[in-house]
């Protein structure tokens, strides 16, 4: 029998699984590796590497990259990595070159790329991606790590501030922050001590009652406050708060309190001390407050050995910098010319290539996406929760349920040419908020996402055990109750993903766009959201007909910020969601 | 925190501390409030002119506003390429735009909507653009066609072969490569090249962005296309003389300014809407661009058309000035 046995499996074929394996390995790989490829070519444009000379990136990778990365590597456990990246490191860049050669020889060249910048992108970046990944496991690299992350996060975080404040008018802020917020606040506290009084119902009310005076009071009179009393009044509190609140490490009252403090400070002393400086001074107090967990980190890790030597990170870059500047100079090697420099990111559009900039056009999109995303949330979550917890399975009720269902499945492959059409004949014509306005832009790209965000609101709301609702019920809670105590909390992660998936959709919309008439070039970005809007990848279709060196040169720059905006979107979203679980579990 | 056993000192503190900075907000926003008023700040002019139209103005549009805003800080100009036609059709006849870029005359269908809106309309000139058509630059079998060709070449049911078009050419297909029927550039084609009683081929890859045009041309030793006169690069393609029956001419600005290069030399214009200008950004931009219209580095450097001559511009100039001075009286 066994024998049998044996003869009757030893015949099974495994030539097409293994087929399988291969081809769907070949089709997923293939699809990364084309799209990494384009990439680099959109970097090498958008920065211009290709006017660097020969030896530029050599004196930065020998100035910069390899102390970074052996800093890194410092008292790493992982001995394999670091001497694999060492070699690399040595061995790429001959490698590269000698390539570079024999394709030349056999009569084949790639465009733009030389061989430095070969070995940069198939060697340096990897390397240095692998290292910086792989080395948070060290003692050094962690810290090293945990500096630059709340540098990086700060410097975002402030950035994101002086954005809003350069589209929100602060003194409509000013007069929200006092009558609305503050109000508001003051209510809840309020109800905290005495649970049986009747303020804290009344929260919503004094906050939305505050908010319609706020706005009211904005309209007729014109309220011209200092910077400073700004500042101090309006900005260093909720500010301080936000800050402890996203500060990563907190755990603690004592460590919450010293964030949340020193923000406080900074921000009441500087302004004090920048008096009427003007927007600028202004702009300058948030960004130092971006610098204020990367200081707490700094201080708490100084304590600890070998950590602190990975506080030597920003150094050990600055550094870096200098020297290969000074090496470069010296020898006579010119830089990159970059398309993507300060001046892209703050100026207006222009006739001039060199002077063309993206500016009205990412705030608008930022702005239609905030308020995609306020619409969004809000609606998806209403219609998932709604279709997944308060509807009946049979009846009448039922079938219209499924009827929904069908339609709202079916919504999600509506192409976005129908949703522009829909947006300038309803949001633009019909209720009057104008062509190519925020508000319209924002409506209109909200419904278009719409469908995406409900039915992985519902997958998450699905995924809810059952156990948990019966369990609330058996305590006696009302379904309201169950939903927003239990059911809710627990899907809220998988809500924001899918939310976060379909706002990366929403900001690289180009044709809904075109329909309701939003503009091509603005000289400003808009101030409001019945302002009309520009939006970056309108920009950039209209940038890809003008000619060259808007093609080659500042449209990469574009796509380079585009790409930029949405991983800072997405980061911050993932970044509240993993707070949300934490706190949460 | 809340509640507990020291709840009551805290309470009252915790009072004291809102009350004290109610007071210290009140204190604080007294003395910084006024009504709003009407008058704007900075250079005196302020609000958003919405520009539409002809994807072949809007660089030249785009450049003016740049340096307009550049002068006036709480001015912000719209520019949008949505083509002539659009332009007017879905913006400025429905009244919605402050000026439509034109890359030909308004047309009557067109004048009928305005007047059903009761918009009303002034034309002002900004430029002269040359329409170019280029081969591509291994094509040196062909370096001159008369308008007569051309019109064989982009009729419908016109010459498929280019030894069709003259005998002496290679019998190799024509390849073309032409503007969108949106796009005001083949409306003036159409008219002036192709002739005003035959229909412009369908038979061609037809497209908004003139890049693209230009790169099919650069793909194909047999292809044929054309294109405003700021999207020409000497380096990828070659431009054709064209024979209006005075000889060949080569465009270039100076051909193009002087009349010598014929029917494929046209006018650029954008339209301002009267009731427009009775706003004073959209009087000062009006007589703004027309100013410019007739500066070298500005139009021909930069942008890359023909610039009105100072006698033109002065004559648009007082009509502007008489429009303004009916709609502001």
């Amino acid at each position: 029998m066994a024998t049998e046995h044996e003869q009757e499996f030893g015949a099974v074929s495994r030539v097409r699984g293994k087929v399988f394996e291969a081809v769907s390995f070949g089709s997923s790989v293939l699809g990364i590796v084309a799209l990494a490829v384009l990439l680099v070519f959109v970097v090498v444009d958008a920065f211009g590497l290709a006017a660097a000379d020969t030896g530029w990136i050599l004196t930065y990778v020998a100035a910069l990259v390899v102390p970074m990365l052996a800093l890194w590597c410092y008292r790493l456990d992982d001995q394999w990595l670091v001497r694999r990246a060492g070699a690399a490191l040595l061995v790429g860049a001959p490698a590269a070159f000698l390539l570079e050669t024999a394709l030349a020889a056999v009569g084949v060249s790639i465009p733009t790329l030389n061989w430095e910048l070969l070995y940069l992108f198939a060697v340096v970046v990897p390397v240095t991606g692998t290292v910086l990944v792989t080395g948070r496991d060290g003692p050094v690299g962690g810290a090293a790590n945990g500096l630059f992350g709340r540098i990086l996060g700060g410097a975002v975080f402030a950035a994101g501030l002086v954005v809003v404040f350069e589209i929100l008018d602060p003194q409509l802020w000013f007069l929200v922050y006092s009558l609305a917020v503050l109000p508001a606040v003051g209510c809840v506290a309020y109800a905290r001590q005495n649970p049986t009084s009747i303020l804290g119902r009344l929260r919503i009310p004094v906050g939305v009652l505050g908010l319609f005076a706020a706005v009211a009071i904005h309209r007729v009179f014109l309220i011209t406050v200092p910077y400073w009393v700004f500042h101090v009044w309006a900005l260093a509190v909720p500010v301080a708060v936000a800050t402890a609140w996203l500060d990563d490490e907190p755990e603690t009252d004592a460590g919450w309190m010293t964030t949340a403090g020193v923000t406080l400070l900074v921000l009441v002393v500087g302004s004090l001390a920048i008096g009427t400086q003007g927007i600028a001074a202004s702009y300058g107090l948030l960004l130092l407050i971006g610098l204020v967990p990367a200081g707490r980190y700094a201080f708490d890790t100084a304590g600890t050995s070998p950590e602190r030597i990975g506080l030597l990170a920003p150094l050990v870059l600055g550094i870096g910098i200098v020297i290969g500047t000074i090496v470069a100079n010296a020898l006579g090697i010119a830089g990159p010319d970059p398309w993507l420099d300060s001046g892209f990111l703050t100026n207006p559009p222009s006739g001039t290539a060199s002077e063309a900039g993206f500016y009205p056009a990412i705030v608008g999109s930022v702005l239609v996406i905030a308020v995609v995303a306020v619409l969004s949330f809000a609606f998806g979550v209403g219609t998932a929760i709604f279709l997944e917890e308060y509807t009946a399975d049979e009846g009448l009720v039922g079938s219209l349920t499924r009827l929904i269902q069908i339609n709202i499945a079916n919504l999600a492959a509506v192409p976005s040419v129908v949703y522009g059409l829909l947006g300038l004949a309803l949001f633009a014509n019909m209720l009057g908020f104008g062509l190519g306005t925020v508000v319209t832009a924002g409506l209109t790209l909200s419904l278009l996402i719409l469908p995406i965000t409900i039915i992985s609101a519902q997958e998450a709301l699905r995924a809810v055990p059952d156990d948990l609702r019966r369990g609330s019920d058996a305590m006696g809670a009302t379904r309201w109750q169950t939903t927003r105590n239990v059911v809710v909390p627990e899907a809220l992660p998988g809500i924001f993903t899918g939310t976060i998936l379909a706002l990366g959709r929403a900001i690289g919309e180009t044709a809904p766009l075109l329909l309701i008439g939003a503009v091509t070039a603005r000289t400003a970005a808009p101030s409001g959201v019945f302002d009309q809007v520009s939006a970056m990848p309108l920009q950039l279709f209209n940038w890809y007909g003008q000619p060259e060196p808007f093609p080659r040169g500042v449209v990469p720059a574009g796509v380079v910020t585009l790409l930029l905006v949405l991983l800072v979107m997405n980061g911050t979203a993932i970044l509240l969601r993993n707070r949300y679980e934490r706190s949460d579990g | 925190m809340p509640g507990g056993t020291a709840s009551d000192r805290r309470t009252v503190s915790r009072r004291e501390t809102l009350a004290a900075i109610a007071g210290i907000g009140g204190v604080a926003l007294s003395g910084c409030v006024e009504f709003r008023s009407n008058a704007s700040s900075g250079s005196g002019l302020s609000g958003t002119i919405d520009v539409r139209g002809s994807s072949t103005v809007f660089p030249l549009m785009r450049s003016m506003a740049e340096e307009f805003t550049a002068d006036h800080d709480d001015v912000v100009i719209n520019t949008t390429s949505t083509g002539t036609g659009a332009g007017f059709s879905d913006y400025f006849c429905a009244g919605t735009s402050d000026f439509n870029n034109a890359s030909r005359e308004i047309r009557q269908p067109e004048v009928e909507q305005c007047q059903s809106n009761d918009v009303e309309f002034l034309q002002l000139t900004l430029a002269r653009d040359a329409i170019t058509v280029i081969v591509n630059k291994d094509a040196d079998f062909v370096d001159c066609l008369t308008v007569d060709e051309l019109s064989s070449i982009w009729r419908t049911d016109g010459a498929e072969r280019w030894s069709e078009v003259r005998s002496s050419f290679p019998d190799k297909e024509i390849a073309r490569f032409g503007a969108a029927d949106t796009s005001g550039t083949f409306d003036y084609f159409n008219t002036h090249v192709v002739g005003e009683d035959v229909e412009h081929t369908t038979d061609y890859q037809a497209t908004e962005q003139d890049n693209n045009i230009r790169s099919g041309v650069e793909g194909n030793k047999y292809a044929i296309g054309y294109l405003g006169f700021s999207y020409y690069d000497p380096e990828a393609v070659k431009a054709l003389g064209v024979d209006s029956g005075d000889g060949c001419v080569v465009p270039s600005l100076e051909t193009a300014s002087s009349g010598a290069y014929g029917v494929l030399s046209r006018p650029l214009y954008t339209y301002v809407a009267k009731s427009a200008l009775k706003r004073e950004a959209v009087r000062e931009f009006a007589r703004y661009a027309l100013k410019r219209s007739t500066s070298e580095p500005l139009v021909a450097d930069e942008v890359g058309y023909v610039p009105n001559s100072p006698e033109l511009a002065g004559e648009e100039f007082t009509e502007l000035n008489d429009t303004i001075w009916e709609v502001t009286v």
